[in-house]
């Protein structure tokens, strides 16, 4: 095996699958990364079992083969070579050589036999998106999903591909993000996977290379082509990205939808930003939740803690309905705040212990439920 | 020289004392207050102890020893006349720190008194107060530190008075007992008196060695305190319940499994009306188990967050029974312990959006149950502990 790669595409392509790695300790093979190399690229493989990721990168193959090798390592090290141009060469015994202007280094690989391939599945169920728009929606969505371990099935963001659109939903079990698509789902194709938060995470980062991404999927598996047509540091054809879903059924999300709006404000998204994030200031962890009181053609947001001190802002919106006051844990508010990018949103309120809504013009839906006034 | 600002202050008798309080008809008789007939004896007046009765004594036993013995139940808001005494306490002094529900320290030092004379006086008012207020009879120490206090109040009960003038520690710890100094249990004083060591006088004069070999890596400690030095400091702590726990005896050990969850049950509900009442919402549920043989076992387990709602626990019952309640022995005892307290505001959840009518209704049982005590509003699973309802009533 012998090629001559471009440094920074070497980089580029070692940044996509650097972050899935397996225990070391079980699998040792797991910290690597398999590169194989033919005809005109090198294609980088990672897998920790549950997600792999594999790319490909430009390079002139002298002589063919395969390799792995640690990957956290091997990426700090090309990173840092002193010259564009990098010479790769692996013996039979898997050690590698590392040539770039007056670097040297030899690099313990070990076989790719050992490597589990990352399973490729038929077309079971199959979608084509586009980058930008699925890039927009995990952004309104992901950080509404649960870290807690114990609500496993909460530990993702729900896709479901149903009656002519694609809706994305996560919820921590406290608030709940839904934003959906048109899209033609075809009677036999509808389905729906809990793709597990790790993968959102890669899938986040790889989006935006290219127009279209495929998407197939079945009751156990999804896999990602994801076009690299706009990338310009070495990759060609598609980033594959393979991952286990988190089995289970998805709570039923539509039934904690309020059906029925009775306050509804329209706010601008960056001031009612602003406002919670300084009123939110004075917060602590045991007094986590800023007040929001309307009254006529006002919006009072309110917080304190005992030990430090307290915050009052106001916003003058149109309101005409009666007063009334609901606290919320500020993240919660924020976070789609910062997620959307429209001026505008609406805000929908009942009463203290009825959730609040956030909504946009597209199909966005964020609902909070409120901490209770004490 | 120190001042005598410390003063430990220990209520006689208490749970009888706040019986008597209710029923001042029985005072200055035998009356002691405990559990029915399996039960025991949690505390007795000085007129039944003078008859024998100790606690904790089982009750069948009392009433063996003391025929004419009035034994109450547990009926009166312990809890509450116990914080009522020590805010009367805060009203000396903020330095108070409760060891117990009848039982804690007082620091005068921040109070500004200057002479001996004056602290007295004001310990003796909180004492007349006390009685005043609350009919609690009160013991108290005064001395320069927590120790002489603490011996000094248990003295002269009950109503004892005892003051420990600063510098005179050491002599008047001299001739008392080595029983008399806490942590000092049967096994240490046999090893003690079989060295001829029968006052804390004997041990403060005992030569290092001789010390070192009766007690350990501990002696040195050991003699300071028998010479009446202590630097403990009083240290006053916000009083909070860190759990809630009830238990419930049987009048004959039983085996039904369904009588038991219903009893776990009720008392779930019971504590939990107090939680409510506290602002306060718990996570933890642990079940204990006693056998007939007072052998026993208990399971606890965490709820993913913590709530204010009975009906939260209610599918642990189950499971944790299951694990306290091993052998297929009948039980004597059950009991049922709440803890991990939150406090800080409640997150409500998306899918638990049931929580808030459950919650209004508990709110108003709460509510309802508190206007009249026992109004006899429960849940059904608790209706067959309710008395047969009154026959209709026809025209009368």
């Amino acid at each position: 095996m012998k090629l001559k790669i471009n440094r920074d595409h070497f980089s580029n392509g070692l940044a996509q699958v650097l972050n899935v790695v397996g225990s070391k300790a079980t699998m040792p093979i797991l910290s690597n990364v398999l590169i194989e190399a033919e005809r005109d690229h090198v294609t980088l493989t990672t897998t920790n079992l549950d997600l792999g990721i594999r790319c490909k990168i430009k390079a002139e193959v002298k002589e063919g083969g395969a390799v792995t090798l640690p990957v956290k390592r091997l990426a700090t090290i090309i990173r840092e070579l002193p010259n564009v141009d990098v010479d790769f060469s692996a013996t039979p015994n898997h050690q590698v050589k590392l040539t770039s202007g007056g670097s040297n280094f030899r690099i313990m690989g070990i076989g790719k036999d050992e490597f589990p391939p990352l399973p490729e599945f038929g077309d079971d169920r199959a979608f084509t998106l586009e980058q930008s728009e699925l890039t927009a929606m995990l952004k309104s969505v992901a950080y509404a999903q649960s870290s807690d371990e114990t609500r496993y099935i909460l530990n993702g963001v729900y896709f479901n591909f149903k009656d002519g659109k694609l809706s994305l939903v996560a919820t921590d079990g406290r608030r709940l993000a839904l934003t959906s698509k048109e899209l033609e789902v075809p009677e036999d194709a509808a389905g729906s996977i809990i793709l597990p938060a790790k993968t959102v995470n890669e899938l986040q980062r790889m989006l935006d290379k290219g127009e279209k991404l495929k998407v197939s999927f079945n009751e156990r598996r999804a896999a990602f082509e994801i076009a690299t047509d706009k990338d310009s540091s070495g990759l060609i054809d598609s980033i594959y990205l393979y991952s286990k879903v988190v089995e289970g059924n998805y709570p039923n999300y539509q039934q904690v939808i309020p059906k029925e709006t009775h306050q509804r404000i329209k706010l601008e998204r960056e001031l009612l930003q602003q406002c919670i994030h300084r009123a939110a200031l004075v917060c602590s962890e045991k007094s986590n939740s800023v007040k929001l009181k309307l009254s006529s053609n006002l919006l009072e947001i309110t917080a304190q803690s005992p030990d430090f001190g307290e915050a009052h802002e106001s916003m003058a919106i149109s309101y005409s309905g009666p007063d009334l006051q609901v606290a919320f844990n500020p993240q919660f508010m924020l976070d789609p705040l910062k997620a959307l990018s429209k001026d505008e949103v609406f805000f929908e309120v009942k009463d203290e212990v009825s959730p609040g809504v956030f909504k946009t013009l597209e199909s966005f839906t964020c609902v909070i439920m409120p901490v209770r006034l004490s | 020289m120190p001042l005598t600002t410390i003063v430990h202050l220990d209520a006689d008798a208490f749970f009888v004392a706040v019986e008597l309080a209710r029923r001042p008809e029985l005072r200055g008789k035998k009356v002691a207050v405990g559990g029915g007939r399996r039960g025991i004896i949690s505390s007795a007046s000085y007129e039944a102890r003078a008859a024998g009765v100790y606690t904790p004594m089982p009750s069948q036993r009392a009433i063996k020893i003391c025929p004419d013995l009035i034994l109450l139940p547990h009926e009166g808001d312990y809890a509450g006349v116990s914080r009522q005494m020590f805010d009367l306490c805060e009203d000396v002094t903020p330095w108070v720190q409760r060891n117990s529900i009848d039982e804690g320290y007082l620091d005068l030092g921040p109070c500004g008194l200057r002479s001996p004379e004056e602290i007295e006086r004001v310990v003796r008012r909180l004492q007349t107060r006390i009685w005043d207020e609350l009919k609690i009879p009160i013991s108290m120490g005064v001395a320069t530190n927590r120790l002489v206090a603490q011996i000094a109040s248990k003295l002269r009960k009950p109503r004892g008075f005892v003051v420990v003038a600063a510098g005179e520690e050491e002599a008047f710890m001299a001739p008392l007992d080595i029983k008399e100094m806490s942590g000092v249990g049967p096994k240490t004083q046999t090893r003690l008196r079989a060295q001829g060591i029968q006052t804390m006088g004997d041990v403060v004069a005992m030569n290092d060695s001789a010390l070192s070999a009766l007690m350990g890596s501990g002696w040195r400690e050991f003699r300071e305190r028998c010479a009446g030095r202590d630097d403990r400091p009083v240290t006053p702590e916000r009083e909070a319940a860190k759990s809630y726990s009830h238990q419930q005896t049987f009048r004959e050990d039983i085996a039904d499994r369904d009588r038991i969850e219903s009893v776990v049950k009720g008392m779930i509900d019971d504590l939990m009306a107090k939680v409510r009442a506290d602002g306060k919402r718990m996570r933890t549920l642990t079940i204990l188990a006693r056998y007939g043989d007072f052998s026993q076992e208990s399971a606890g387990r965490s709820l993913p967050e913590a709530t204010d709602l009975e009906t939260a626990f209610y599918p642990l019952i189950q499971p944790l029974l299951a694990k306290a309640w091993r052998h297929a022995r009948p039980l004597r005892l059950v009991s049922v312990r709440l803890s991990g307290v939150d406090d800080s505001p409640a997150q409500l959840g998306i899918f638990a959006q049931q929580d808030e009518k459950r919650r209004r209704l508990a709110g108003i049982m709460d509510q309802l149950n508190a206007k009249g005590r026992g109004s006899g509003l429960v849940r059904g699973h608790q209706l067959h502990t309710m008395p047969p309802p009154n026959t209709l009533a026809g025209p009368s």
